[in-house]
């Protein structure tokens, strides 16, 4: 099992598979037409698109952080279709794209590491039951495209209001060849008890590459999502541009946990933002463990009073991967408050980067605001930077912000010796010890896989 | 022996011989760039701001360790009044190879009116791992409990102000002391006073 499970994560894995339809590479407003086209849209999306795909072409690439320049547009398939029919069922999933499935973990997998606890994800019966019941209470949970059609007045009153397609180049771009993502609306007071997650919405547009994810939810509503695994996701495409807005009403709380492990030659440039009004709750839970170079800054606008927010982030660079992490809250009201708590680790050559804005604006009067980034650096060829910036424009409020940059300590490691663990042993403990805090938010079968693929990781570049 | 300088124009200080070497800056703006390039070296920086009526300050401080075995550390306290506006963008470089540094830098704002604008940025970046860096910053008003603290004390509400503010700016100048002590810290202590004063007898 272990020797499986090694070969899994050290290198992803790939499962032939058939797409019905393709675009050709490169982008063009024929290819945009086309996308709207196949997908059947309503005017008001495709004209959505081609002004989306303008303003594309007009911005300029960011000007500051990683490199991109070996991102090449032009060698891009923007859209792929592979399966004719929506599966509404496990039983009709291509066989490929179920080995897919099991092999990342879900669900075989993991009934045999967490037998008790894994069972109410394992079968077709479960998922069907719950989503019966979420039905029942008038949750909506579905694809983005689904939701285009069949709730076309929820999607036009959300639908780019947060990021706009003019927020930045990769926003434009998704905002023009999107596809794929997730829709939820939770309606007033309506508490969805178990986590939401993309494998739940069977179908083969799962992890596009540019997906667009809405999250309504009404007054004193809750729900969890949970998006990403833990395994390697392989993509032949090396660009992955998503989109997700999230709108959070009077008294509601949202937590959105993001577990990226895209192959390391993608480059993952995501926007994600939300809006929360009075006495609201937003969490971001985000990882970022694959891909080439991430770029992504989880931003919270905190519109009513009494509204809080929170960040929890978590970057792991190994060799030649980049993680820009970091997350951005904009006070707009009198007693709000947002927490960052960023960890990053790097090894081997390996660069993390935390980049965060703090911006309180007039009138946003007892706000709190408290970041705190730690970095661990684990040779002498890797690098952390920390990049934060704070914009205070109102006096009765408290701003906090710490950074540490450290390696492991050598007297922690002497203290394992001491007990008869060895180095190696002792620097996964600790690595994994330093990144508990965040861990722990996770759904229990992620923070497992989460904390067996760092002892993976650590045995290969320590020993 | 203590190299001091205080510092009146942008400028790079190349620091080549070990030794002691500490900078101030007061209501500066401008770029100071330190660069370490020999061992044992260990560098303090202080700086103390004051911002009153549309005064506006933009500060930008380096800290670059390009040899290990040196310290250097940071603390910037600012005040600011009225339409004051403060922008201070700080960056902590250690280049590869410069094992065992050590580098911190604090930068701490006091917002005395909601007219003010204060904008903090302060960067690390580190290219070595046997090193230990810190970086904190805050920004916020005074303490209401100190003030009423103050006020069970006998002090009115301006009296207390006066005497939280000073004391918080002259933690820097405390700070200094315990590094080098001589007439020329004597007159920063005196100078950041009457400043302080002059500000209040207006309020």
């Amino acid at each position: 099992m272990k020797k499986r499970l090694e070969f899994k994560y050290k290198f992803g894995f790939s499962v032939p598979h058939k797409p019905v339809y393709t675009t050709k590479p490169g982008i063009s407003e024929k290819v945009v037409k086309e996308i709207s086209y196949l997908k059947g849209e309503p005017k008001w999306m495709r004209d959505f698109r081609l002004k989306a795909f303008k303003i594309f072409k007009q911005k300029e690439m960011p000007k500051w952080g990683p490199d991109l320049s070996s991102l090449k547009f032009d060698e891009i398939i923007y859209y792929l279709k592979p399966i004719e029919k929506r599966a509404d069922y496990w039983e009709q999933l291509p066989p490929e794209i179920k080995k897919t499935y099991d092999l990342i973990g879900i669900p075989e997998a993991e009934k045999k590491f967490l037998a008790g606890v894994s069972a109410q994800f394992e079968s077709e019966v479960v998922y069907e039951s719950i989503k019966k019941d979420l039905e029942k209470k008038g949750v909506i949970f579905c694809d983005m495209d689904t939701a285009v059609k069949k709730y076309p007045e929820i999607v036009k009153e959300y639908f780019g209001k947060l990021v706009p397609p003019a927020d930045n180049k990769f926003a434009a771009l998704n905002s023009a060849v999107w596809s794929g993502g997730s829709f939820i609306f939770v309606p007033k007071g309506v508490k969805v008890p178990l986590p939401l997650q993309a494998y739940f919405r069977i179908n083969a547009e799962r992890m596009g590459q540019f997906e667009r994810t809405l999250i309504v939810a009404e007054e004193g509503s809750f729900v969890h999502y949970v998006e990403g695994c833990t395994a390697p996701i392989y993509s032949t495409q090396s660009l992955h541009a998503a989109v997700v807005e999230i709108f959070v009403k009077k008294g509601a709380r949202v937590r959105y946990t993001t577990i990226q492990n895209w192959n390391k030659n993608v480059f993952n440039l995501v926007t994600k933002r939300s809006k929360i009004e009075e006495e609201a709750i937003m969490e971001w839970v985000d990882c970022n463990i694959g891909s080439a170079v991430t770029m992504k800054y989880p931003s919270v606008f905190l519109a009513g009073r009494k509204s809080k927010a929170e960040t929890l982030s978590l970057a792991y660079a190994f060799g030649n991967q980049i993680q820009d992490t970091g997350a951005k809250m904009i006070h707009l009201a009198p007693e709000t408050s947002s927490r960052v708590i960023s960890k990053s680790v790097a090894v081997k050559g390996g660069r993390t980067s935390y980049r965060g804005l703090v911006q309180v604006l007039k009138g946003a009067k007892k706000s709190s605001v408290y970041v705190s980034c730690d970095a661990l650096i684990l040779d002498k060829i890797s690098r952390s930077d920390t990049y934060p910036t704070m914009k205070i424009f109102e006096k009765d409020v408290q701003i906090q912000h710490e950074a540490t940059v450290e390696k492991i300590g050598e007297d922690k490691l002497f203290y394992f010796n001491c007990r008869g663990i060895k180095k190696e042993e002792a620097e996964s403990l600790l690595v994994n010890g330093f990144i508990q805090p965040i861990a722990k938010e996770l759904p229990l079968e992620y923070a497992i896989e989460l904390n067996r693929l760092i002892n993976l990781q650590m045995e290969g570049t320590v020993g | 022996m203590v190299y001091f300088q205080r510092i009146k124009e942008s400028k790079e200080y190349l620091i080549k011989e070990k030794g002691k070497y500490l900078f101030f800056l007061n209501n500066f703006s401008g770029n100071l760039k330190i660069v370490i390039e020999n061992k044992n070296c260990q560098v303090f920086i202080f700086g103390v701001y004051l911002g009153k009526g549309k005064e506006e300050f933009n500060l930008n401080t380096f800290q670059i360790h390009k040899v290990g075995n040196s310290f250097s550390n940071l603390l910037i306290k600012g005040v600011f009044f009225e339409q004051s506006k403060f922008f201070y963008q700080g960056l902590i470089r250690i280049e590869k190879g410069a094992d065992n540094s050590y580098a911190y830098q604090k930068n701490q704002n006091l917002v005395l009116s909601e007219n003010c604008q204060v904008e903090s940025r302060p960067y690390l970046e580190i290219l070595a791992n046997d090193v230990f860096c810190t970086h904190g910053a805050t920004t916020s008003n005074l303490d209401k409990e100190q003030i009423f603290y103050l006020k069970t004390r006998g002090f009115n509400e301006k009296r207390a102000n006066f005497i939280l503010v000073e004391g918080f700016l002259l933690e820097v100048i405390k700070e200094i002391e315990k590094i080098l002590k001589n007439e020329k810290v004597k007159s920063l202590y005196q100078d950041i006073k009457e400043k302080l004063q002059k500000v209040y007898s207006k309020i």
